[in-house]
């Protein structure tokens, strides 16, 4: 025992002497694997500026030295890579496998590929890879052709050119056809009593992964007339014809037949790589360096590129930062805390409370947009309380959505949402043709005792308890669910629910997990009158600068129209906005047909089927110490941190 | 032994076979892949798409159907295909995803069983002494302490308040970093310390009180009063038996950390296998997770195989007839 006495002290010793040695070791060189440091005034903190996964490849050029666009942006920008800490590794880079996840690689694509038309955080579209605004020709019989121009000079990151022949090779790519091999594929055979089950030709077959050739399938022809003009004519007016061609694919790398280029994009999209093992040309400011899966993404600047035009960038040049690395950290906290050490630079995520923390340190920049994305409830009309308009009106009186905005929003974002929350179910607010017909309606305010008074004129008694019942129809309880686990949606529940309460209306929240949501209570009709099992759905969806897509929702038997809403108005209201050319016209058009669906204006017996809440910002969060200037990053299915890559300068 | 150990062996794949039985059919009730095409909007996921997920899946099949085409695939080294992966083969995934694991399985398991040894020698040698108490309070906290929050408070000390405290930040707070060896030691160091604090806690537990029941037994008193060196009492006569029962804890938590980590790895943006089951769960890939899960009981049954075969050849005692 004498023993353990006289030297109790020695191997604890020797062991914190060891770990104090271990410890000094790797905290000598400031940052692991840090390329380069520095130090900043304000906080004395040393910080990462540059990429720190340590395989960063850096550009053949200096940022800040001869830019495409003649910008002299960059200036005295550090060099390294921007390192972005996202959750979401994509399966692969092929967009249009419907087996993939589709935001974070539309996000990643978004620095890789141009399109004709990009979208801008106000949600319009602008010309990226064209030179001027398309001009559409009404040909008087029934078709139309588009005129388009591509910006002259343009290379792939490679080198070749960009020509207008790239954009042929694209559409001929994405409708080529071989012969069906096998009929059966076409038909779904999970849903035997479908009476659209036909195989919609059953010689042929689309080797391009696509889900929807939506606007494509009525191109008639794409002529080429000089390497930067081309055009485009359709059998019949589409809509939506500036979100075609949001991508353009490099001909010079596939083969010339389109249904083996279409095999070919199948396969190098995936990995981002052709069968010779190189990396697919780009065209947008970034590209493709390597991909370490389950741990980071890697892009290196192209500095062929052509400089972005849209109204966001001010940079009009070749990206300053070096190249890019997307960190895949599956943890939302983890996430923060690696902004926080500095060994991420942006995080566009849904951290949502401990972005509070973020958005008052002075360390960081939290620069939300609000993007397309929206937030609303939608009444199942099969439900006999919700089939009444006096109940649907009086839950569009009692909700109080500046109170929704202000208790949930602001803290968060301050005044980049609307306090009087969102109107509109076809254009948000940020678009110049949206128009608050919710708010003009007077709903959406808490007008608790309008809300009453409708209840009481459509039959309903007040109970004990203050809620209302209906003699036939019982007590007024409505169920909302949605997919569970979005810590601000279910906030913004309890919220609306204790508004309704006011009104004698019982909300009841009912949500499950993502899949089991849609497959239970908002999938499969659980009787043979196509009745689902939900009554209030509390949904995000995503608009855009063609809203024409939203009437999908709303159209009657469509199989995109959960609410059980046929009003044959409506239907041929929707086919005509869809055909109006005239985009001022249009937006009029369209804001008729809101009309329909957020008020009981034009259809008083079953319009009103939608909430429209508000939109969704973007959780967006910079910091300060490593990168000396942002960028607009809005949240929407196309955009995303990069979608402005040229604008981030790294601290010099 | 040799007896013992074929009939062991010959029973362990028979048990494999039952338990690849129930985690198919649990995981195939529970894991619908058909939930993919639920969250995917009609004009993208159509009817080629479902067509093809439920050729691949065999949907179409009872699940003892599909567990016996699995089985098939199985025992031929075809564990399926990662469809949210790139659509590779799962081998592949797991091929790249297993290294990674050991790289935190190993230093974690070498360091916890050293220091959870040295914890427990030292908290029986000195039972009912202040450090005895300190390291039994040690040990309840890290048994308590979840192990994210853990990982978490890690990441804020060494890569927040650290760094603002020193101007440096000497471990990495996420992710997997190779430049060089000491990147790797930055990287592994924060997951590691995670791993080891519930594992130290507790097989010191064990150890101090697989060490007390050596040293009160008689043959050390024996030891003693021959006069021998208390040193060589404790490391020679008294350690070396105390260990015994530490070889069936070793084993079953050697095959728990082989089979991946979920919230460390999940924390730490660790690519390892663990982290790979919770992205496959969440996306409906139902091959990985199929494949994870076996993995994950093949390893346990011939770890607990190992941990019985050891028992008998480091304790002569024991017989197996």
């Amino acid at each position: 025992m004498n023993l353990w006495r006289s030297r109790k002290l020695a191997w604890p010793a020797l062991l914190l002497a060891f770990v104090l040695i271990v410890a000094a070791c790797g905290g000598d060189s400031d940052d692991p694997g840090a390329d380069a440091t520095t130090t900043t005034a304000a906080d004395d903190i040393t910080t990462t500026t540059a990429g720190d996964t340590g395989t960063t490849t850096e550009g053949t050029d200096a940022p800040g030295t001869t830019l495409a666009g003649g910008d002299d942006y960059c200036g005295d920008a550090g060099e390294g890579n921007l390192i972005w800490a996202h959750e979401q590794e994509p399966p692969d880079l092929h967009l249009d496998d419907p087996a993939n996840n589709l935001t974070t690689t539309a996000w990643a694509r978004q620095a890789l590929l141009d399109g004709l038309y990009g979208i801008t955080a106000a949600t319009t579209f602008f010309p990226e890879l064209l030179a001027e605004e398309a001009v559409m020709t009404d040909n008087g019989d029934g078709t139309f052709t588009g005129t388009f121009v591509l910006r002259d000079g343009m290379v792939w990151s490679d080198g070749d050119d960009l020509t207008a022949d790239d954009v042929k090779f694209t559409f001929d790519a994405i409708m080529a056809t071989v012969p069906d091999t096998n009929p059966d594929d076409d038909i779904d055979p999970a849903d035997p009593d479908n009476p659209d089950r036909v195989d919609p030709d059953p010689e042929l077959d689309f080797p391009y992964l696509i889900g929807d050739r939506t606007g494509y399938d009525t191109i008639t022809s794409v002529e080429v007339t000089s390497p930067t003009e081309f055009t485009i004519t359709w059998s019949a007016f589409f809509g939506g014809w500036k979100s075609l061609f949001a991508e353009v694919y490099p001909s010079h790398v596939f083969d010339a037949d389109p249904a083996t280029a279409a095999a070919e994009l199948n396969d190098a999209f995936r990995e981002w790589t052709l069968a010779s093992g190189d990396a697919i040309p780009t065209s947008g400011p970034m590209a493709f360096e390597s991909w370490d899966r389950g741990v980071a993404m890697h892009f290196v600047r192209n500095d062929n590129y052509h400089g972005s035009q849209s109204p966001d960038v001010e940079n009009t040049g070749i990206a300053c930062v070096s190249g890019v690395d997307i960190n895949y950290v599956l943890d939302t906290d983890a996430q923060v805390n690696s902004l926080r050490s500095n060994q991420a630079h942006v995080i566009m995520t849904q951290p949502q409370t401990q972005f509070t923390e973020l958005a008052t340190d002075a360390n960081f920049t939290v620069n939300p947009q609000a993007g397309p994305v929206w937030e609303h409830w939608g009444f199942n009309l099969l439900n006999p309380h919700l089939a009444k308009p006096a109940v649907r009106e009086a839950l569009a009186h009692a909700l109080d959505k500046q109170q929704v905005v202000e208790t949930l929003y602001t803290p968060l974002f301050g005044d980049l949402l609307p306090t009087a929350g969102l109107g509109n179910a076809y254009w948000m607010s940020n678009q110049p043709q949206y128009l608050d017909h919710q708010g003009e309606a007077g709903y959406g305010t808490g007008d608790v005792d309008a809300a009453r008074a409708l209840l009481e004129g459509a039959g309903y008694v007040e109970g004990a308890d203050g809620v209302y019942e209906h003699p036939e129809d019982g007590r007024l309880t409505l169920r909302v669910g949605t997919t569970g686990g979005n810590q601000l949606r279910e906030l913004q529940q309890q919220l609306i629910q204790a508004q309704m309460l006011l009104a004698g209306i019982e909300i009841m929240i009912d949500n499950l997990p993502g899949g089991e949501y849609f497959s239970v209570p908002f999938g499969a009709p659980v009787n043979e009158a196509g009745e689902t099992n939900w009554e209030i759905t509390q949904f995000a969806w995503v608009g855009g600068p063609w809203p024409g897509g939203a009437s999908f929702s709303f159209r009657t038997g469509s199989g995109n129209n959960p609410y059980q809403y046929a009003n044959a108005d409506f239907d041929a209201k929707s086919e005509e906005c869809d055909q109006i050319v005239d985009e001022a016209e249009a937006a009029v058009c369209y804001n008729e047909l809101d009309l329909f669906v957020t008020t009981l204006g034009p259809d008083g017996e079953s319009g009103l089927i939608v909430l429209p809440l508000t939109q969704k910002p973007s959780f967006f969060a910079y910091s300060n110490t490593a990168l000396s200037a942002g960028a607009i990053s809005p949240d929407a299915n196309s955009a995303g941190p990069i979608v402005n890559v040229v604008d981030y300068k790294l601290a010099g | 032994m040799l007896a013992y150990t074929v009939r062991r062996l010959f029973s362990s794949v028979v048990l494999l076979f039952i338990g690849t039985a129930v985690v198919f059919g649990l995981t195939s009730i529970s894991s619908n892949p058909e939930l993919l095409l639920a969250t995917c909007p009609p004009t993208r996921c159509g009817a080629e798409f479902r067509s093809e997920m439920i050729q691949m899946y065999q949907l179409d099949k009872t699940i003892p159907e599909r567990y016996v085409s699995w089985l098939g695939d199985a025992v031929q080294g075809d564990l399926g295909t990662a469809v949210r992966d790139g659509r590779r083969p799962v081998t592949e995934v797991l091929g790249e995803r297993l290294p990674k694991t050991l790289l935190l399985a190993i230093p974690a398991f070498v360091l916890t069983a050293l220091i959870a040894v040295a914890l427990g020698v030292y908290s029986a040698v000195r039972q009912y002494s202040v450090g005895d108490n300190a390291l039994t309070a040690f040990s309840f906290i890290g048994i308590s302490m979840p192990t994210f929050f853990f990982g978490l408070l890690l990441q804020v000390f060494w890569g927040v308040w650290w760094q603002e405290w020193t101007g440096t930040r000497p471990f990495y707070v996420t992710g997997y970093h190779n430049a060089d060896f000491m990147d790797l030691v930055s990287s592994l160091t924060l997951p590691v310390a995670t791993l080891m604090l519930v594992s130290v806690a507790g097989e010191s537990r064990f150890g101090r009180a697989s060490m007390l029941e050596v040293i009160n037994s008689e043959y050390i008193r024996t030891a003693r009063a021959k006069g021998l060196p208390e040193r060589k009492v404790i490391f020679h006569h008294a350690l070396r038996n105390a260990l015994i029962p530490l070889v069936t804890i070793w084993a079953l938590d050697f095959a728990l950390l082989l089979s991946g980590s979920v919230i460390t790895e999940t924390v730490f943006a660790w690519p390892g296998i663990g982290s790979y089951f919770l992205r496959s769960i969440t996306n409906y890939d139902l091959d990985p997770v199929m494949a994870i899960m076996v993995f994950t009981a093949a390893i346990t049954i011939m770890f607990n195989l190992i941990a019985d075969v050891m028992y008998g050849v480091l304790d002569p005692r024991v017989r197996y007839d």
